[in-house]
């Protein structure tokens, strides 16, 4: 299956290309969400449509950004809504077929891993992400 | 009957100067409004004769501000408040369908002039 | 320039506000230190311009000297973000220390401090900011067509290039026509906008030829003696003209005469007199003030929600009575769902209201432009919401001046790239499922993108990484670009004109969405995506720290401006008394769990709302004002946060969040 591969900082990671919209700049600034949890970074203006982003290095729990990698926002196509994730860069579209399990303690958004060459590839789970953030929200 | 005027600048202090033209010669400032947003509504409330707007001011510009107002009322006189230096927005704001302008710091004389001109009155 | 004013009654009203501008000026510069964004550079100019005003009003010439200098930095900083840096920041905040030592010398009557050396720092860095290393390159000429003499007779008037399909035939005899004297006083001390004052006010009589100097030269202020001539050409009389000569300050009307006699107006076809409607029934109809229409939507919406809060209510009646009470919810929501969608047909409004005007206006904008034009419109019979409809007069219109000024090209240019020197510009009005689309065409000469590319990052808007890492279709948004749409420079060679900002955010404050095709050499279209039918809402926005939100003002029951340390307590908590009753005040900031501002000094703003278990007081920063806006439905996962009502997107591109102000606190 065709896979977007992009990165948080050093680590790879990828999401079906299918559930993917489009890939934007981020915007400089954010409209903050109330009562939201962390890893909800806010809402963008996409065209005139108000779209959630998350920033996925919290949502994953793999530590907050260190420096200013945090450039794009990435829509995934959730039917007649779309949820963003606040990623670093994106690094190109590669077949990634065999998926092996996840790492021990990933996030429940963790489909497996994945290799590319010599590279490790955490391979996500749309539908899982989507109920990540919806767990997010109701557990705060 | 002494004309209704609106006095639209986001500075406090630029309003109290342009209020005590306005009184001493002879109109009655109906209302003040320190936004863009607070001006279209204040417009609307009070129907002014004459609206005096500041170009720069935050949350939405004197030129916006005109369009909309002009929006509710095509025959509504909205001149603007200007800086040296401001030429190229007071011109958008004309093309807005700003009447006239006056240019900061307002000198009693010349505010009154235009204001006067605008209204058919010199 | 003398005061005409006592500036000592000022004095303290001065320094307060000047004071509050300069430190809100220092905050921001932290903020810029952090990462410089057009946002706080555009908040620390309105500071710097607030404070020079204000200076130059009290007549503190070195002071304002000083703040007009640093407005001018940030003037250029803002045009090219990319050179803040620590440097421009140091010198910055040395300016607003300076400016505030100027505010306290002002108050102590002192005389105010040498602040030249300074001043020279400040034109110094101002000189490098605006050295462009890659310059832009000026615009081709545009090849000009020899502007046709005036005819001596309108019997040689040559056809007017421009014919529609829509609208019929435009009338075709020629109103009367005079030629203009103008002088601007020498006095003034904005000639340029003094005379395109006088110019645009003889616009709106009519049409306007054979300006001298040329409209840009008087803009740019370059009007030898003063002196502008042109011929005008009205319906009005000598006389109408005069007056409204005399309604422009610091401009006299010379001279004005006739320069063709009026021709005799030929007999009107009796089909072409508008006040009679021919071959059909006139149906029954009545007017309605838009105002009432409006009122009618807002009452229909509450009681649609009204209707979904009995429904919840409903809930909690035993079991016993469940069943026929949901009976009757039930029908109550149908009949109020049906009464809602009655109204909303009753305010929908044909396109024609809109597309009716842009004939006349394609004619004219084609013959000030010596362009040929045909303006054909389809589907104007289909409706929308009349507010959707008020909101799109001005974009299409500018859609259509910037098709016919950039988009076509002059007859000879056509016809040496093989195409009919007439043009052709296309309304074309479908209705798509939920949506209607509008699609303004021309066949003209194509968005020159790699131009539009290269333009934005040589004004710092984007950098080339970030313009790479765009699609095809983001690519030609960035003609929307705010900074960049008001350059004609870049706009007239990339062959879309200036204002397409606000043709976005028009489109977009309506619900609806803005797509651009071009072809090189062939032609451009917008096409506007809407909605039938928009909610509004009229919202009293508030900030509180950095956020801004919207009470929908049905909720609001008043505003109290008091100083926070003077609230009595009650029970260890402050409350508010409000009329006969004292309500408890929750802070807006930690009731959403956003950060609060810095804590305020006198006067703080309280918003008295009813909630669903009684009144209370909103403690929030500041009161922004009213304003109608759509609302729109929130989706997952925001719905998951309670206390939201929906939100929208302000006319500045800033998403709000509407509040659900009953069930703020209970939620």
């Amino acid at each position: 299956m065709r896979h977007v591969l992009f990165r948080l900082e050093k680590d790879r990671y990828a999401l079906p290309l299918a559930a993917i919209r489009e890939v934007v700049v981020a915007p400089t600034t954010w409209t903050r969400v109330p009562r939201s949890p962390r890893a909800m970074k806010g809402v963008m203006n996409l065209r005139g449509r108000v779209v959630p982003v998350v920033d996925l290095r919290e949502l994953l729990e793999v530590g907050p950004a260190a420096g200013a990698g945090q450039a794009r926002v990435m829509l995934l196509d959730r039917g007649r809504r779309e949820l963003g994730l606040l990623i670093g860069e994106v690094d190109g579209i590669e077949t990634l077929e065999k998926v092996g399990p996840p790492a021990p303690k990933a996030s429940a958004a963790v489909k497996g891993l994945a290799r590319l060459g010599a590279l490790p590839v955490t391979v996500l789970d749309p539908d899982a992400l989507d109920a990540t953030v919806a767990r997010a929200f109701t557990t705060k | 009957m002494p004309k209704k005027v609106l006095v639209v600048d986001d500075s406090v202090f630029m309003r109290d100067i342009i209020k005590d033209i306005f009184a001493a010669g002879g109109f009655t400032v109906v209302g003040e409004a320190g936004n863009g947003v607070e001006a279209v509504e204040k417009f609307k409330e009070l129907k002014p004769d004459l609206v005096t707007m500041d170009l720069v001011m935050p949350y939405r510009n004197g030129i916006d501000a005109t369009r909309e107002i002009l929006r509710s009322d095509n025959k509504a006189l909205v001149v603007m408040c200007s800086a040296l230096g401001q030429e190229t927005m007071v011109m958008e704001a004309i093309e807005a369908g700003a009447v006239d302008f006056i240019v900061k710091p307002p000198r009693a004389e010349d505010v009154l002039a235009v204001v006067k001109k605008v209204l058919g009155e010199a | 320039m003398a005061a005409s004013w006592d500036t000592s009654r000022y004095l303290t009203l001065f320094a307060g506000e000047a004071t509050e501008h300069l430190e809100a000026l220092g905050k921001d510069v932290v903020t810029f230190e952090k990462g410089a964004t057009p946002e706080v550079v555009d908040s620390m100019f309105r500071h710097a311009h607030s404070v020079k005003g204000m200076a130059s009003s009290m007549a503190f010439e070195a002071t304002a000297k000083l703040a007009h200098q640093l407005e001018d930095l940030l003037d250029a900083l803002r045009a090219d973000l990319a050179r803040a840096d620590a440097q421009v920041a140091d010198v910055i905040l040395q300016t607003v220390d300076a400016l505030s030592t100027h505010v306290k010398a002002a108050v102590a009557n002192q005389p105010l401090p040498d602040s030249a050396e300074l001043g020279a720092k400040l034109a110094a860095l101002h000189r490098v900011l605006t050295k462009k290393d890659t310059p832009v390159p000026a615009p081709a000429p545009v090849t000009s067509t020899p502007a046709r003499s005036s005819p001596s007779s309108p019997e040689l008037e040559a056809p007017a290039p421009f014919s529609s399909s829509s609208s019929g035939v435009v009338d075709p005899t020629t109103p009367p026509r005079y030629s203009l004297r103008l002088k601007i006083n020498p006095a003034s001390n904005q000639p340029g906008v003094r005379g395109f004052l006088a110019y645009k006010r003889l616009s709106t009589l009519g049409n306007v030829f054979d300006l001298k100097p040329p409209l840009d030269d008087i803009k740019a202020g370059r009007v030898p003696q003063g002196v502008i001539t042109l011929e005008l050409e009205t319906d009005q009389s000598e006389d109408a003209v005069a007056r409204t000569m005399r309604t422009v300050g610091d401009v006299e009307l010379e001279s004005i005469a006739a320069v063709v006699k009026t021709p005799p107006a030929p007999p009107v076809a009796p089909e072409a007199d508008p006040s009679r409607v021919v071959g059909q029934e006139p149906a029954r109809t009545i007017r309605v003030r838009t105002e009432v229409m409006d009122e009618f939507l807002d009452q229909a919406g509450e009681l649609l929600l009204a209707t979904s809060r009995v429904r919840a209510l409903s809930r909690r009646v035993p079991e016993a009575l469940r069943p026929s009470l949901d009976e009757a919810v039930d029908h109550l929501h149908l009949l109020v769902k049906g009464l809602h969608g009655r109204v909303m047909a009753a305010r929908m409004t044909p396109i024609a209201v809109i597309s009716d005007r842009l004939p006349r206006a394609a004619r004219d904008i084609a013959r000030r432009r010596n362009r040929e034009v045909e303006l054909v419109i389809t589907g104007e019979d289909i409706e929308l919401d009349r507010a959707i409809v008020d909101e799109l007069a001005d974009p299409v219109l500018h859609l259509l001046r910037n098709a016919i000024d950039h988009g076509i090209e002059p007859p000879e240019e056509r016809k040496a790239a093989n195409k009919p020197p007439k043009g052709k510009v296309t309304l074309a009005v479908t209705r798509q499922r939920e949506r209607v689309v509008l699609a303004l065409s021309d066949d003209g000469r194509g968005i020159d993108v790699a131009r539009l590319e290269q333009a934005v990052v040589e004004r710092g808007l984007m950098t080339v990484d970030q313009v790479r890492g765009l699609t095809e279709r983001e690519r030609l948004m960035l003609v929307c670009l705010p900074g960049l749409s008001t350059a004609t420079d870049v706009t007239d060679i990339s062959g879309r004109g200036v204002g397409m900002d606000a043709v976005k955010r028009a489109v977009e404050q309506v619900g609806g969405t803005l797509e651009i095709e071009t072809k090189p050499g062939r032609g451009t279209t917008f096409r506007l995506a809407l909605p039938l039918t928009v909610a509004m809402v009229n919202l009293l926005l508030v900030s509180v720290g950095d956020e801004v939100y919207g009470l929908p003002l049905g909720k609001v029951s008043g505003v109290i401006e008091t100083a926070r340390e003077r609230l009595p307590m009650s029970q260890n908590a402050p409350v508010l008394q409000f009329g006969q009753s004292v309500l408890p005040v929750h802070e807006l900031s930690s009731l959403l769990e956003v950060p609060a501002g810095p804590p305020s000094q006198g006067q703080a703003p309280f918003v008295v709302v009813d909630g669903d278990d009684g009144r209370l007081a909103l403690a929030v920063d500041r009161l922004l004002g009213q304003e109608e806006v759509v609302l729109k439905a929130l989706s997952q996962p925001l719905d998951l946060v309670p206390g939201l009502a929906g939100v929208t997107i302000l006319g500045n591109g800033r998403p709000v969040f509407i509040l659900d102000v009953a069930r703020l606190v209970t939620a």
